[in-house]
C-alpha cells in the first residue's frame, strides 16, 4: 500500500516535471530563440494558455503528499524553508509575467515582463535541480526527524551539508540543461518560422550536451551515494527506467531526423520519465536520507499517514486522475497546431 | 496574538493571515462572477442577443486577470502548511491533506483546464461549448471552495477522525468528515457572500458607465443583473445562512460567541451591542448601546434565553484577541445590513424605472465596490480569530502547530517578501483591471492585424 502511494506521488511529480519543464525550458531559451518582440510574443503564446493547467499538477502533488506522507511534508518543507519560498516566489513571478505581458502592446512593458519571465524560469529550473540533488545526496536529518539547512556550508557532501555543494550544483546544471533541451523540443513542435528553426538547432546542441553531463553526474552519484547506486543495480524498476530512457532517446533522434516533431517531443518527455523513474526507484524507500546518521533517515513507511487515511484516499484518487485524463484529452485536441508570429494564432498572449 | 515579536508562532500566524486575506480577495470575486458569466452566456444562447456575448467577453477578461492572481497567490497557502505549520501537518495531515489534495485534483484541474477556453475560446469552441466552459469554470471554483471549507470546518469543529497509534489523526469516517454540518452551513454562508462581492462589483461598473454616459446597453445590463442578484444574496447571507452560522458558533464554541458579542458577563435577556468598545482589562464593554434581549433571541430563539459570558470560562480558553474579534464581527453585521438596505432601495428604484437616473444612488452603488470585500475579510477574521487559541478546536493548540525548526527571523524575511510582492501585484492588478474598464465592453480586440502592418495598437491584444 505504502509502496503504491510512493509510486502514485512519484507519478504526479513526474507529470508535473514533464508538463512544466517545457515552460521552464522555453523560458530559459526565450531570449535566444526569439529575437524580435513579435517572436517573443510567439514563444509566450506557445505556452500561454496552459501554464496554469501545468502548475496545478504541483498543487495536486503537494496536496496528495500532505495527505499520504504528512511527516515528510512536515520535515522537508520546514527544513527547506527559504529554498521553497524562493521557488514559490519564482512561480508567482513566472505566472504573472505570462499573464500580464500580453495585456499592453508596448515594447517597454513587454520587454520588462520578458525579463521577469526569463529570470524566474531560469531560477525555477536551477532550484528544482538543486532540490533533486538534495533528495539524492540527503539532508542533515537529526534523531527527531527534523532538519534545517543553510544555503551552503563548506560545499562538502557529508555531515552538516548546505543546500548548495559541488554535487547539488552539478545536478542543477544537468537539470537546467535537460529542461532547456525539453523546452526547445516543445517549441520546435509548437512554433513555425525563424523561432522554429532556431529551436530545432538549440534542441540538437542541448541534447548533445546532456550526454557528457549525464555521465558526469552518474559518476558523481556513485561517489556520493554508492549505497544507492549499488542497490539500484538489483532493482528491476531502475532497469525499466533505463530501458525507457534508451527507447525514448531512439524515438527522439529518429523523430528529429525524420522531422516528426511530435515523435521527437514524445521521446523528450519519456527521457524525463525514465530518468525520474530510475531515480525515484533507486532511493526507495528512503525519502529523506540523513547525512548525519543513516538511521535518522525518513522512509516512506515512517512518513506515511495511518492505514485508514491511505485506504480512503484510494476511493477518490483514481476518479480524480481519470477526470484529469479526460481534461487532458480535451486540452490537447483544443490547442493542437502551431503558433506563428501572426497575432490571430496567439489568443490573448 | 499576545506573543512577543520574537515569537516564531506570532510571525507564522501573521504570515498565514496576511497571505490568506490577500489571496481571498481574488477567489471571492471569481466565485461570485463565475455565475454571472454562466447566466449571460446562457441568455446569449437562448436569445441570440449580441449584448450578452459582449458582457461575457468583457467580464471574462477581468475574470482572467483575477484568476491569474488567485492561482499564484493560492499556491503559497498550500505550501505554508508544511513550511510554517509542520507540527500541525504532522498531527493532522492525514485528515486535512485529503481535502487539500481533492481540491487540487477535482477543482483546480477542472478550472484551469477550461479557464483558457472561457477567456479566449469563444470562436474556436462555438457557443454551446463556450457555455459549457463557463459552467465548468463556475463548478470548479465552487468545488474548490467546498473542499477548503471542509478543511476549515474540521479545524472549527473536528468530526469523523480517529487517533492512530502514533498519536496523529487519521480519517475515521469519510462521509462524516466531508459532510461536517459546520462545513455545510459555512459553505452556504461563504458562497453567498462571494455572490454579494460579485454582484456589487458588477453593479459598481454598471453605475460607473451610467454616470460616465458610456456603453448604455451594457451598463443597464450590469445594473439590473447586479442589483437583482445583489439583493437576493445580501438577504440570504444574513438569513438564514449567517443566522445559522452564529447559532452554530453558540452551540459548539460558546466562549467564541461571548467574545464576538463582547459579553463579559453571562445572563438571561442578553442584548446585542449596537455600539460599544470592549475593555478586556476591565472586563466590560465601554459606552454600550444595546438592543435588549436580541442576542438571547438570535442565538437561542427566546428573548429570555441564557447566554454564556466570558466570565464563565477560564481566561486561557478565551480567544486571544477579543478586541479585533469583536470589531470584525460587528462591522461585518453592520455592513451586511447596509448592503440589504442599499440593494433593496436600488431594486425599488429599478421597479419605478428610475435606477439609471437617480444620480445619488448611482454614486453610492459605484463607491460601494470595496465594502463587500471588507465584509468577507471581516467574516473570515471572525471565524479564524474566534477559533483561537485552538488550531483544531478542542484538540490542538495553535502554539503547538508551528514549525519548530524555522526561526522567527526566517519567517519575518519571507513575510517581508510577500508584503513587497503582493503590494506590487495589487497595484498591477488595479491598473490592468482599471484599464479594461476604461476600454470598456464595446472595445473589440484587433487580433487580426499582423505585425508586418504595424501590429495591433495599444490594448489590441488585451
Amino acid at each position: 500500500m505504502i509502496a503504491l502511494w510512493y509510486a502514485i506521488v512519484s507519478l504526479m511529480l513526474i507529470i508535473y516535471v514533464i508538463l512544466d519543464g517545457r515552460n521552464f525550458g522555453a523560458g530559459m531559451l526565450h531570449w535566444f530563440v526569439a529575437r524580435t518582440p513579435e517572436e517573443r510574443r510567439q514563444v509566450i503564446a506557445a505556452i500561454g494558455p496552459l501554464w496554469s493547467w501545468h502548475e496545478v499538477w504541483l498543487v495536486g502533488f503537494g496536496g496528495t503528499l500532505l495527505a499520504v506522507f504528512p511527516r515528510l511534508i512536515a520535515s522537508a518543507f520546514a527544513g527547506y524553508y527559504l529554498a521553497l519560498f524562493l521557488i514559490l516566489w519564482s512561480l508567482i513571478l513566472r505566472g504573472i509575467s505570462i499573464e500580464v505581458g500580453g495585456h499592453i502592446n508596448d515594447r517597454l512593458w513587454q520587454g520588462f515582463w520578458d525579463f521577469v519571465f526569463v529570470f524566474s524560469n531560469c531560477l525555477l529550473a536551477v532550484l528544482f535541480g538543486v532540490a533533486a540533488g538534495n533528495v539524492a545526496r540527503g539532508v542533515p536529518v537529526d534523531a527527531d526527524g527534523n532538519f534545517s539547512m543553510a544555503f551552503f556550508t563548506n560545499f562538502s557532501v557529508r555531515g552538516q551539508v548546505g543546500l548548495l555543494d559541488w554535487y547539488t550544483i552539478s545536478i542543477a546544471i544537468f537539470a537546467a540543461t535537460i529542461l532547456a533541451a525539453h523546452g526547445a523540443t516543445y517549441l520546435t513542435l509548437k512554433t513555425e518560422g525563424p523561432v522554429h528553426d532556431r529551436c530545432s538547432k538549440y534542441a540538437t546542441y542541448l541534447w548533445a550536451t546532456t550526454v557528457p553531463l549525464f555521465l558526469a553526474i552518474s559518476v558523481e552519484s556513485w561517489t556520493v551515494r554508492h549505497d544507492v547506486v549499488g542497490r539500484a543495480i538489483h532493482n528491476p524498476f531502475c532497469w525499466l527506467g533505463v530501458f525507457v530512457i534508451l527507447i525514448a532517446t531512439g524515438t527522439m533522434i529518429f523523430g528529429f531526423m525524420s522531422r516528426h516533431e511530435m515523435r521527437a517531443f514524445l521521446g523528450s518527455n519519456f527521457i524525463l520519465v525514465g530518468l525520474l523513474t530510475t531515480g525515484g526507484a533507486a532511493i526507495f524507500p528512503v525519502m529523506l536520507y540523513s547525512t548525519l546518521a543513516p538511521e535518522n533517515s525518513m522512509t516512506a513507511y515512517s512518513a506515511a499517514a495511518g492505514e485508514q487515511s491511505l485506504r480512503l484516499a484510494f476511493l477518490w484518487w483514481p476518479v480524480a486522475f481519470a477526470l484529469a485524463i479526460v481534461y487532458f484529452v480535451f486540452i490537447s485536441r483544443r490547442y493542437v497546431g502551431k503558433v506563428s508570429v501572426r497575432r490571430d494564432t496567439q489568443g490573448y498572449y | 496574538m499576545n506573543g512577543s515579536l520574537s515569537d516564531p508562532a506570532f510571525w507564522s500566524r501573521f504570515q498565514f493571515g496576511f497571505t490568506l486575506i490577500y489571496h481571498y480577495l481574488f477567489p471571492q470575486l471569481a466565485m461570485g462572477l463565475a455565475w454571472f458569466l454562466v447566466y449571460w452566456k446562457w441568455r446569449a444562447l437562448k436569445t441570440g442577443d449580441e449584448k450578452y456575448n459582449r458582457a461575457v467577453r468583457f467580464w471574462a477578461k477581468i475574470f482572467g486577470l483575477n484568476f491569474a492572481v488567485g492561482v499564484v497567490t493560492g499556491i503559497p497557502m498550500e505550501f505554508q502548511f508544511g513550511t510554517n505549520w509542520a507540527s500541525f501537518s504532522r498531527y493532522a495531515g492525514g485528515v486535512i491533506g485529503q481535502t487539500l489534495a481533492m481540491e487540487g485534483m477535482f477543482a483546480f484541474f477542472l478550472e484551469s483546464a477550461f479557464v483558457g477556453a472561457l477567456i479566449w475560446g469563444e470562436k474556436r469552441l462555438g457557443p454551446r461549448y463556450h457555455f459549457l466552459a463557463a459552467v465548468a469554470v463556475a463548478c470548479g471554483s465552487w468545488l474548490s471552495g467546498y473542499f477548503i471549507l471542509v478543511t476549515n470546518a474540521f479545524m472549527q469543529h473536528p468530526v469523523g477522525y480517529q487517533v492512530d497509534p502514533r498519536g496523529s489523526l487519521v480519517i475515521g469516517s469519510f462521509s462524516a468528515y466531508l459532510l461536517n454540518p459546520w462545513a455545510l452551513i459555512q459553505f452556504s454562508h461563504n458562497q453567498i457572500a462571494a455572490l454579494v462581492t460579485g454582484s456589487f462589483v458588477v453593479t459598481s461598473i454598471g453605475a460607473f458607465y451610467v454616470l460616465r454616459q458610456l456603453h448604455p446597453v451594457q451598463a443597464q445590463l450590469y445594473l439590473r443583473a447586479g442589483t437583482f442578484t445583489g439583493l437576493i444574496a445580501s438577504l440570504l447571507v444574513a438569513f438564514p445562512t449567517g443566522d445559522q452560522q452564529a447559532k452554530m458558533v453558540g452551540r459548539h464554541q460558546p466562549v467564541t460567541l461571548a467574545a464576538m458579542e463582547g459579553k463579559f458577563v453571562g445572563g438571561p435577556d442578553a442584548g446585542v451591542a449596537m455600539i460599544g468598545q470592549p475593555n478586556v482589562a476591565a472586563r466590560r464593554l465601554d459606552n454600550p448601546i444595546e438592543m435588549p434581549g436580541a442576542l438571547s433571541f438570535l442565538a437561542y430563539g427566546h428573548f429570555g434565553s441564557y447566554v454564556h459570558g466570558l466570565d464563565e470560562f477560564p481566561t486561557n480558553a478565551w480567544p486571544d484577541n477579543i478586541e479585533i474579534l469583536y470589531y470584525s464581527f460587528h462591522l461585518m453585521i453592520t455592513l451586511g445590513t447596509i448592503f440589504i438596505l442599499l440593494m433593496a432601495y436600488a431594486r425599488f428604484e429599478s421597479w419605478r424605472g428610475r435606477l439609471e437616473s437617480n444620480t445619488l444612488l448611482l454614486w453610492v452603488l459605484m463607491l460601494a465596490l470595496p465594502f463587500p470585500y471588507i465584509a468577507n475579510t471581516l467574516g473570515w477574521m471572525t471565524a479564524e480569530l474566534g477559533r483561537q487559541p485552538w488550531l483544531i478546536y478542542g484538540l490542538f493548540h495553535t502554539n503547538a502547530g508551528y514549525s519548530k525548526v524555522v526561526s522567527g527571523g526566517d519567517t519575518l524575511f519571507t513575510l517581508i517578501g510577500f508584503i513587497g510582492l503582493y503590494f506590487v501585484f495589487g497595484l498591477l492588478f488595479l491598473y490592468l483591471v482599471g484599464r479594461e474598464i476604461a476600454l470598456g465592453p464595446d472595445h473589440e480586440p484587433m487580433v487580426n492585424l499582423s505585425p508586418a502592418v504595424g501590429g495591433s495598437r495599444d490594448g489590441g491584444t488585451a
